[in-house]
């Protein structure tokens, strides 16, 4: 049976920091070393078994196939459709993917940033130039 | 006006209202400031989420299902990988179960800390709608540095769990632990001592243990009614049976009755937290995990902190779930709210409405109540309550 | 060929008009960040009710189907201008009021209510049924609190023999032990200032999980920002009322920055420490024990006055 229980505490509050976190501004809190960020890749272990592609609930991989015999794939990520579930890195048997805990601040006005290509700089050449080519025959 | 023609004075909350944090749509009838009857539409946020699953693998409806509720994420995706791993024939090793109870525990404690926050802001007492949701970020904290998430964590895969909890993660829980044990006990003061407070909670949306009963209400809900229901113990699903929990409940029916037994649920769960970290099972976190899942069907029932949480799972042996039936907690919770409302000052409307915990989101599946008389080819007996469902 | 404009700049200048309006922002401002420390938060910066205000101002006004059109423009106005017309009896900054005429007590009391009726009275012009219900409860706390919170007020005038605020003000502050005896009338008033305000815990005329933005409901724009800013003078004016009349008077710019800032701590504080009152709870709290008090005050000082002066 109390009126104003709070009292004290509302007093107390007044000589301490606010709680909120002027977020892109001031001090910013550690991140957590397990943060799922972005979806890293690395094209040197991969077999192109696509079970990352085949349980992703947002299918936002792809693993494109470069040269299957001497195992050259590229994956594109699209950082828009991905729900960050971590399913992709559980399902690697070769821990090539990986979420980075620093890359995490994805804010963009376009939808272009979003579609990240990961692969050796040769493949993601060639396969440029085959999406190019294509696209060019399309056009007429 | 005389006669049939008496206008009526109905107040609509919702589908936007600032009371509610998600679309539903309520019609109040009021006799001046005192609600004569009530009713309530669903549907809003209709999202298909049942179909959907069909559509996916297993692996993929996992991460489908956990967004059917955005606060007990965890719980949805937990109660689907047990259905499933049972038709698959496959358990999860004690590590990873011991794992999923901790994150269910926290689950409560950040679902419980947000009612809270909510039901004071309802009752316009700001003060504690602040301190509570500025507290609840401890634990949010200890899920983010636990799964890398703060709300859709992610931690379930079928057959176990990604994320295992080690030396740093047991520590930042149990300090957080003792803060927020320290900050609950605070809070059960006000709740039990604010004059102005109890004044909206005390007598407020009260139901009695046999209306709780008839209405078939679940969760803190029915427990502040007096009635022992919590799966936790009725079916113990995981590590309950060996980390029990005790069952709390009040008897004074109302909306101080269910702050009280929330927030001494919330003692419960710290302390069943403690005992699972303290005595964590050693082993694998997860076993490996059939693409196809033999044909057969199931029924999983957790305890979510709304109250149970019904999965049914059937599986026609492909890599699709042929049929996931979901029914969420707050549904059954609803009706109180209707047959409480009548008698009450329109000002104690939101009140009763949050004392429930609502979840809308969590509902809109396709539900048709046929009522008796409407539909002559069932049965009197059957049809009142017969719940039919298709997404 | 002499005109004395000095009238003139004494409404829309000094002490009244702009002067009312800055310091009722101000005021505004400061209400808001203390509510906001004391719930650890970090709240407005020091322009934002202004910058609130210009918005509203350059937005569109609706006018809503169902409502009479000339009363749903002119009621802002009539309400913003009898705040601001309340302004002009009161010793605002620790000067003597601009205008003074035996019994203005009365005239400002009436003339802050009539804001409180004006809100009412859009409220129940509009169709909405937020509104009506806002209204009603607008009008029901009007009539709940108005007779303690006047009955507060007469106490001090009823010591300094006059219902003139600048005589009482000059009593007052000559007989600063009164404050003392007062104690009573002086939590009544404040008490009763934080209803004619509408601040929490008497928010239930606006109480937005229940009637969304109550008999406002339907006002944007220019309306609506008229209100705040009636709200926001007449805060300024309550305050101002209350620590002339029972914290020992106001005499100059310093005493009165001191007392009403401190007044507004104590008003801020008492709006985080309770959540909402119904609205029965609300009347019950008025006529059960506001009315009670302030009766008992008066009878302290009818014999107060008996005995020693």
């Amino acid at each position: 049976m109390k009126i104003g229980s709070m009292l004290g505490e509302i007093f107390k509050s007044v000589f301490r920091k606010p709680a909120t976190v002027q977020y892109p501004y001031g001090d910013r809190k550690p991140v957590p070393e397990r943060l799922r960020g972005t979806v890293r890749y690395n094209p040197e272990k991969c077999t192109g078994c696509t079970l990352c592609m085949m349980d992703c609930p947002a299918n936002a991989i792809e693993i494109i196939t470069i040269d299957k015999p001497n195992k050259r794939f590229i994956m594109r990520f699209h950082a828009d459709r991905c729900t960050y579930c971590a399913q992709c890195v559980v399902n690697c048997r070769f821990k090539c993917i990986e979420m980075s805990n620093e890359e995490w601040e994805r804010a963009a006005l376009t939808r272009e940033p979003f579609t990240v290509t990961y692969g050796r700089d040769e493949d993601i050449q060639k396969f440029l130039e085959r999406t190019s080519l294509a696209s060019t025959q399309e056009k007429p | 006006m005389t006669g049939p023609h008496v206008e009526k004075f109905i107040v609509p909350i919702g589908p936007q209202h600032p009371a509610l944090k998600e679309p539903a749509h309520f019609e109040f009838t009021v006799d001046g400031e005192t609600v004569t009857s009530a009713s309530v539409r669903f549907g809003y946020v209709h999202r298909g989420l049942e179909k959907g699953a069909e559509n996916r693998n297993w692996a993929q409806a996992l991460y489908l299902l956990e967004r059917v509720c955005g606060i007990c994420s965890h719980a949805h995706s937990t109660v689907y990988s047990l259905g499933v791993e049972r038709l698959a024939g496959v358990t999860a090793p004690p590590r990873a179960q011991a794992i999923r109870q901790i994150l269910l525990e926290l689950e409560r404690i950040h679902s419980h800390m947000l009612w809270v926050g909510v039901a004071a802001h309802e009752a316009g007492f700001d003060t504690l709608f602040m301190y509570s949701w500025r507290d609840r970020e401890t634990v949010m904290d200890i899920l983010e540095s636990f799964t890398g998430n703060r709300v859709n964590y992610s931690a379930n895969v079928l057959g176990g769990v990604k994320y295992d909890l080690g030396p740093a993660q047991a520590d930042s829980i149990l300090s957080g632990l003792d803060y927020l044990e320290k900050r609950l006990h605070y809070y059960m003061k006000v709740v039990n001592n604010d004059e102005s407070f109890l004044g909206r909670t005390r007598g407020v949306g009260t139901m009695t243990t046999e209306e709780a009963e008839n209405l078939g209400a679940i969760g803190p809900v029915v427990r502040a009614s007096g009635v022992s229901r919590d799966l936790r113990v009725d079916a113990p699903y995981l590590l309950y049976a060996d980390f029990p929990i005790n069952v709390i409940t009040a008897t004074a029916g109302d909306l101080q009755a269910r702050f009280v037994v929330r927030i001494q649920e919330l003692f419960e769960s710290t302390r069943n937290i403690r005992a699972l970290v303290e005595h964590l099972p050693e082993g694998e976190l997860a076993v490996r995990f059939p693409r196809k899942v033999r044909a057969g069907e199931t029924v999983s029932r957790i305890e979510a902190p709304r109250g149970g949480l019904f999965y049914f799972i059937k599986s026609d042996g492909g890599e699709n779930p042929f049929r996931v039936k979901v029914r969420t907690p707050s549904l059954r919770n609803f009706m109180s709210v209707i047959v409480g409302a009548v008698g009450h000052q329109l000002a104690d409307i939101p009140m009763i409405l949050s004392g429930i915990d609502p979840c809308f989101s969590c509902n809109d599946r396709t539900v048709i109540v046929r009522r008796e008389g409407r539909d002559g080819s069932a049965a009197p007996s059957e049809s009142d309550s017969r719940k039919d469902s298709s997404s | 060929m002499s005109m004395d404009i000095s009238p003139l700049l004494k409404m829309l200048v000094f002490p009244g008009g702009l002067t009312l309006i800055a310091l009722g922002l101000l005021y505004e401002y400061i209400d808001r960040k203390l509510v906001a420390r004391f719930q650890n938060r970090v709240g407005p910066r020091v322009l934002q009710p202004l910058a609130d205000t210009i918005k509203l101002l350059a937005k569109e006004e609706v006018i809503p189907a169902g409502v009479i059109p000339l009363f749903f423009v002119s009621l802002p106005i009539i309400a913003m201008a009898g705040a601001l017309t309340a302004g002009l009896y009161i010793p605002l900054a620790g000067f003597a009021p601009s205008f003074s005429l035996p019994g203005d007590l009365i005239i400002t009391v009436f003339l802050l209510g009539l804001l409180t009726i004006c809100i009412g009275l859009a409220g129940a012009n509009t169709a909405d049924r937020f509104s009506l219900l806002g209204a009603t409860r607008t009008l029901t706390q009007l009539f709940s609190y108005e007779a303690p919170f006047l009955l507060a007020l007469l106490c001090p005038a009823i010591l300094a023999d006059s219902w003139q605020i600048s005589i009482v003000d000059t009593s007052v502050t000559g007989h600063v032990w009164l404050a003392l005896p007062l104690f009573i009338g002086f939590f009544v008033a404040v008490i009763g200032l934080m209803g004619k305000l509408e601040l929490a815990p008497f928010d239930a005329p606006e109480a937005e999980s229940e009637i969304v933005a109550g008999a406002l409901t339907e006002y944007s724009g220019r309306g609506l920002a008229l209100f705040r800013l009636g709200k926001d003078v007449e805060l300024v004016i309550g305050i101002t009322l209350v620590s002339a009349f029972y914290l020992g008077g106001l005499s100059n710019p310093l005493e009165f920055l001191l007392k009403t800032l401190g007044l507004l701590v104590v008003v801020a504080a008492l709006q985080a420490l309770f959540a909402r009152l119904r609205i029965d709870q609300v009347v019950g709290l008025w006529w059960r024990i506001g009315a009670l008090l302030a009766l008992l005050q008066l009878l302290i000082v009818v014999i107060l006055k008996g005995v020693i002066l």
